[in-house]
């Protein structure tokens, strides 16, 4: 079983190391197909080691230890994987959609110069997210978190001839790079408190912790959390790393990297239940950005942005099932957001390359006509996003829903519950905009056209598992809380109410989209109001974050230059060597050659002299 | 001849270089390279001849000098100067292969050769005299350097750098004569062995002032705030195999003071300094990130940026404890290898464009693909990413600093935010969007000579940030008998609990 | 009565004058002038105290210094004549070849 590890972990290595030979070279299909069969044989391993796990959850955990990483003082951290439930869901997840996406992206990015490098990062991705997940200590975790910072960086960058494309690149290093400093506390703290960061010995040693330290040890490691998984207050990178391709965004900001963070919230499952009032924060604020980005989507006219800010929505409301306790029902929510945002984002693509990489729903319109395949999947997409019955969206949304109110948050259900709607609400806004409707982009000059077959064929998994993953709730229970703690419920009475309010209010936002937006885009009079322009430009953030941070960075940078260092600190030394020349400079005088003023020196010395002389024999007879 | 490989290392250099004015201009570049390589593969056969498992002073060749002053030819090594003495002699040799200098190659070749006799000598020196005079010994090669092969301002910065870093050695010096004389009134003979001064346990208030003696000595060298500002003026102007040898090895004998003398003979000193001394290094951290965010010319960046490294190993150092230590020894020879790839690279792009202003690169991405991955994997291992060489270091520093000061640290660790932040803008002022300037279009990629050095480096820097054991085992072990040796040593109350108690700990285990 | 005193004192005024000459001119034949006056009034000085203590050496010294004042003074006279023959010139703010 272990060589299945090894196998899982190591094949997207093989395959992104490979293609980087190629990376400078024009494309070469090899590297597409070679990528994408390892990401495959990935897959595979990972189910094998599922359906391994799955037989006997306990006793079938896979461990394995390779090397000794860093030993120094009593500090030793080696390079440790582990495959338990929660591991093995998330490579799943994380193989599953990887594999559909290179499939896709064989085709999508078929025109372009870098397509080895692409694909050479794209798997380096994976490996990274795989050691993420299967670390089984919190340096290994590290690892993996900066690993997939990394990576996004490289393929949000990817066209980097577009400046805005490398900024946003930037952009997203960096806040990560903020989270990585509470998360690196985070880890500090555990090590000196705990002596070991292996997971298993860390959470069982904290138990005879201070409740302060916990505190602290959770809130820094979620500080981590928030930066990954672009939780308000460091939610700007994720909007604007949609400058990466279509399938960059489908892996990385749909269904992988961005969950590090609820992933981390999971894994450190048995801290958090030791700390409940940093859970609630947790879920608070997850609550908050779930509001927060589902009204920026709904005004938003770039069609990525929108899927973006649906994203951040539904992270919002895993870290909600996290906060409170449900760890296993955000991690099915997880599980089944990957499944139909990455297919979200895939159709998303599809329109992309059909309209010239044009962004703008308010140029399309009409487009079912010309791309029903796409159409189709990206409507079950956003029916299983909305939350209706069958599809799996349904059941996990539902299952979060349930669990605030399960614990008397009513505020918190309360806003889950209207963002539910309005998640309905701006997904079938998109769909209404693309697909239905006048069709506006033939007046602007645009041929669509579908995208290859086999791109829709990788996109079909996904729409299966979109609509079926639900039905595997209670088998996914029982395996899963073998490990995590299980989440009581007490609602049992009102269960059906509430599954009929939120289905009421989802079925009602998609209902109110369909009709303001079937003949087309909306009265050019409401894009004036107030309360739209704040909206649309996300409530101002990224200018006062630009006005608080970048500039002044910048400026304080240039004064620390140029102000201080140049003219204080190095004036300084300068002073003190002006002062020496200066000083000999005027000495010099002395020497002038004059014999007539060397005369004078010469009395004027034997005058001190016979002085000091005087002086000192007087205070040696006075001292005696 | 493995007792005296020591003495072998260091005038080696010296005897082939001496004999290389006899070799013939045009050969006199193999030659050197040859020389360089040898001495790197004596000091690979010196680690192979290393016994891992002693923590103490190995390979010990001791000569008296001026037998009534207790002067002597004492040499030594052990896990702590070993590998910095590897790491010294691997620069110098890839350094000289891919040197691309072609006027006075012949006196150039010999400079870099006396220089390393001078840098081995320091790291393995074990009497303070022999110490001190290999210390400013290699201070004249350097300067020459700079003021012969260096840039337009060449001279002033030189002078600058030879002035400032002598008047801390100085005052250094004084302190050696100071401590030697307490040896003396203590024991009633003269030594300047460091191993005898080690034994000697110092009244608290003699320790302050013969550290803030040698603190002034080794802070100028490191360099740390506010004497810092010689360094950019001296990478500005030398050329780049002076900028490589310079931030790969010159530093860090300032660091390596500190650990070689500071801390085991001033035990409380250190402790009662460590809250000034980690400010300082704090600042030096964040302030010279963020000049070098607001600088223009692509080699001040990399300038700026050894300084602020520097701060992280100095905090790793006065941590008191083995992890903080090892760590910043780790960080000591992988900044070694990563500031002096990142100069080499800056060399690389200056040997084709005249210039290092980054208003003048742009797009060079599509131009020199390979010389841009190579860049950026160095730019990462700088920042700290993790399975780099640049994260264990910086890591087991900051780790260990937090068991001192949780404040201190969590401000220190904004280090890894601003090397992001000027990291990442400088590569992308020079290496993203599109190729704006005619001259860039068709520029060469990287050649065999330049690859000649920077693919071993790449290699060492995915190397041993997966696999760093090999060297970390060895530094940690004589790490731990220094610390040891210092907890044992301390007088005062504040030095016994400040200083990690290794004994303890490892039972407690 | 004239004491040991008058004499001593007479010897620090003619040695005050000589200093001052030394001290303020510039041409170099009063530069000599000034200073054979110092000298000899430490030659006064000298014999006031040799002829109040009785003891001879005093004297004695006063001849040494008179021979060597006088050779002094031939020697430097004919070191200025040649270099006012050079120079044309005796005063001393001319010569500063010496400069530092």
């Amino acid at each position: 079983m272990e060589n299945y590890l090894y196998i899982a972990l190591f094949a997207p290595l093989l395959g992104s190391l490979t293609a980087a030979l190629f990376g400078a070279r024009p494309k070469t299909l090899f590297t597409g197909l070679w990528t994408s069969a390892l990401l495959a044989v990935s897959w595979i391993s990972s189910i094998i080691l599922f359906m391994h796990v799955y037989a006997d959850p306990m006793a079938n955990t896979v461990h394995v230890k390779l090397i000794d990483w860093i030993s120094a003082g009593s500090l030793s951290i080696p390079f440790g994987f582990v495959v338990d439930q929660v591991s093995v869901t998330m490579m799943i997840v994380v193989t599953t959609v990887s594999t559909m996406v290179h499939v896709y992206a064989i085709g999508y990015m078929s025109h372009d110069k870098g397509f080895n490098r692409f694909f050479s990062w794209l798997s380096a991705f994976v490996f990274s997210m795989m050691v993420l997940v299967m670390s089984d200590n919190f340096a290994g975790l590290f690892i993996g978190w900066e690993g997939v910072g990394l990576c996004s960086w490289g393929l949000i960058g990817f066209w980097y001839h577009k400046e805005s494309a490398s900024w946003a690149a930037n952009e997203a290093f960096i806040m990560n790079r903020i989270a990585d400093l509470g998360m690196l506390i985070g880890i500090f703290l555990i090590y000196w408190n705990t002596g070991t960061l292996q997971y298993s010995e860390a959470f069982a040693a904290m138990g005879n912790l201070d409740h302060v330290l916990l505190v602290t040890i959770g809130a820094f490691l979620f500080v981590g959390a928030m930066g990954k998984s672009a939780q308000f207050p460091l939610h700007t990178w994720l909007a604007d790393a949609m400058e990466g391709p279509t399938p960059v965004s489908a892996l990385i900001h749909a269904a992988t990297m961005v969950t590090a963070g609820v992933y981390l919230v999971i894994r450190a499952n048995p801290l958090y239940d030791m700390i409940p009032e940093v859970g609630y924060f947790i879920a608070s604020l997850g609550a908050f950005v779930a509001m927060f980005a589902a009204t920026m989507a709904l005004v938003n006219r770039d069609i990525k942005r929108v899927i973006a800010y649906s994203t951040l929505s539904q992270l919002g409301y895993m870290f909600v099932a996290a906060g409170l306790g449900a760890y296993w029902v955000a991690l099915f929510h997880l599980m089944t957001h990957a499944f139909f945002k990455a297919l979200l984002f895939l159709g998303a693509g599809n329109v992309m390359h059909a309209m010239d990489d044009e962004l703008d729903p308010f140029k399309m319109g009409g487009l079912y006509k010309v791309m029903k395949p796409t159409a189709i999947l990206m409507i079950l997409a956003s029916v299983a996003l909305a939350g209706i019955y069958p599809f799996a969206g349904f059941f996990s949304k539902d299952k979060i829903l349930e669990v605030a109110f399960n614990g008397d948050h009513y505020i918190l259900w309360g806003v889950l519950w209207v963002t539910a709607g309005l998640t309905a609400f701006y997904s079938f806004r998109l769909i209404m905009l693309t697909f239905f409707g006048d069709e506006r982009y033939k007046k602007l000059g645009f041929h669509p056209h579908e995208a290859y077959p086999y791109m829709l064929w990788a996109m079909a998994p996904l729409a299966v598992l979109a609509t079926i993953a639900g039905f595997f709730e209670h088998a996914f229970i029982d395996f899963v809380t073998t490990l995590l703690p299980t989440y009581e419920f007490y609602t049992h009475h009102v269960e059906m109410i509430l599954i009929a309010v939120t289905s009421a209010i989802a079925i009602l936002g998609i209902a109110t989209a369909v009709i303001i937006y079937k003949n087309g885009m909306l009265h050019p009079k409401w894009m004036e109001r107030p309360c739209y322009k704040l909206l649309s430009n996300q409530y101002y953030i990224p200018q006062l974050y630009d006005t608080l941070f970048s500039k002044p960075y910048k400026e304080l940078s240039t004064i620390f230059w140029k102000q201080i260092d140049l003219k204080v600190v190095d004036a300084t030394v300068d002073l003190v060597a002006n002062t020496f020349f200066s000083a000999g400079s005027s000495s010099r005088g002395v020497q002038s050659g004059n014999l007539s003023t060397m005369l004078r020196w010469m009395a004027l010395g034997m005058a001190l002299l016979l002085t000091f002389g005087f002086i000192f024999v007087v205070a040696a007879t006075l001292l005696g | 001849m493995s007792e005296h490989i020591l003495s072998i290392l260091v005038f080696f250099p010296l005897v082939a270089g001496l004999l290389g004015i006899l070799v013939d201009k045009d050969s006199i570049r193999p030659y050197a390279i040859t020389v360089a390589g040898i001495e790197f593969l004596l000091s690979l056969w010196l680690w192979s001849e290393f016994d891992m498992s002693f923590a103490g002073m190995q390979f010990i060749e001791s000569v008296p000098l001026i037998d009534q002053f207790g002067i002597s030819y004492t040499l030594g090594v052990d896990g702590i100067s070993l590998f910095l003495i590897i790491m010294t002699t691997f620069v110098t040799f890839i350094s000289l292969g891919s040197l691309t200098i072609t006027n006075r190659v012949k006196e150039l070749m010999l400079t870099v050769l006396i220089l390393e006799l001078t840098m081995v000598g320091v790291f393995v020196a074990l009497d303070a005299i022999l110490f001190y005079l290999f210390w400013e010994l290699s201070l004249v090669p350097m300067l020459y350097i700079i003021g012969v092969w260096g840039g337009p301002n060449r001279l002033y910065a030189g002078i600058k750098f030879f002035l400032y870093t002598f008047t801390g050695s100085l005052i250094m010096l004084v302190g050696m004569l100071y401590m030697a004389y307490l040896y003396y009134q203590a024991t009633g003979t003269w030594s300047f062995s460091l191993l005898e001064w080690y034994r000697l346990q110092l009244p608290f208030d003699l320790q302050l002032w013969l550290f803030g003696a040698f603190f002034l000595g080794f802070a100028i060298k490191v360099p740390m705030f506010p004497f810092h500002t010689w360094l950019p003026y001296a990478h500005g102007q030398a050329p780049t195999i002076g900028s490589v040898i310079l931030a790969a090895v010159l530093l860090k004998m300032g660091t390596y003071g500190f650990v070689r003398f500071s801390l085991p003979l001033f035990p409380d000193a250190s402790v009662a300094f460590m809250v000034p001394i980690a400010v300082l290094s704090i600042i030096m951290i964040i302030y010279t990130a963020m000049v070098a965010y607001a600088q223009e010319d692509i080699k001040q960046v990399v300038a700026y940026s050894s300084v602020s490294h520097m701060g992280v190993i100095i905090l790793g150092t006065f941590a008191l404890n083995v992890e903080g230590i090892t760590g910043s020894i780790f960080l000591m020879i992988s900044h070694g290898i990563v500031s002096g790839a990142l100069f080499l690279l800056v060399g690389v792009i200056y040997d084709r464009r005249h210039t290092k202003l980054m208003s003048e690169f742009g797009g060079l991405a599509s131009v020199m693909p390979r010389y841009a991955t190579i860049f950026g994997i160095m730019m990462m291992a700088s920042v700290g990413l993790p399975l780099t060489i640049g994260f264990v270091g910086e890591f087991l520093s900051l780790l260990g600093f937090y068991q001192q000061s949780h404040m201190l640290t969590l401000v220190a660790g904004i280090a890894i935010i601003v090397g992001a932040i000027y990291m990442l803008s400088a590569y992308k002022k020079a290496f993203f969007g599109n190729v704006t300037k005619e001259e860039n279009k068709n520029l060469p990629d990287v050649n065999k000579v330049e690859l000649f050095s920077l693919v071993p480096l790449v290699v060492l820097v995915v190397v041993l940030g997966l696999y760093p054991k090999p060297i970390l085992d060895p530094v940690d072990k004589s790490v731990t008998a220094m610390v040891q040796l210092m907890q044992a040593k301390a007088v005062t109350e504040d030095g016994k609990n400040r200083i990690a108690n290794v004994l303890v700990t490892k039972e407690a285990k | 009565m004239i004491t040991l005193n008058h004499y001593l004192v007479l010897s620090g005024l003619l040695f005050g004058i000589g200093l001052v000459g030394v001290l303020k001119r510039k041409n170099l034949l009063m530069l000599f002038f000034a200073t054979e006056i110092m000298l000899n009034a430490v030659n006064i000085g000298f014999t006031a105290i040799s002829n109040h203590y009785g003891d001879l050496s005093g004297q004695m010294f006063a001849f040494f210094i008179i021979a060597i004042a006088a050779s002094e003074v031939a020697v430097g006279l004919g070191l200025l004549v040649l270099m006012y023959k050079r120079k044309t010139s005796v005063n001393l703010d001319t010569l500063t070849t010496m400069k530092g």
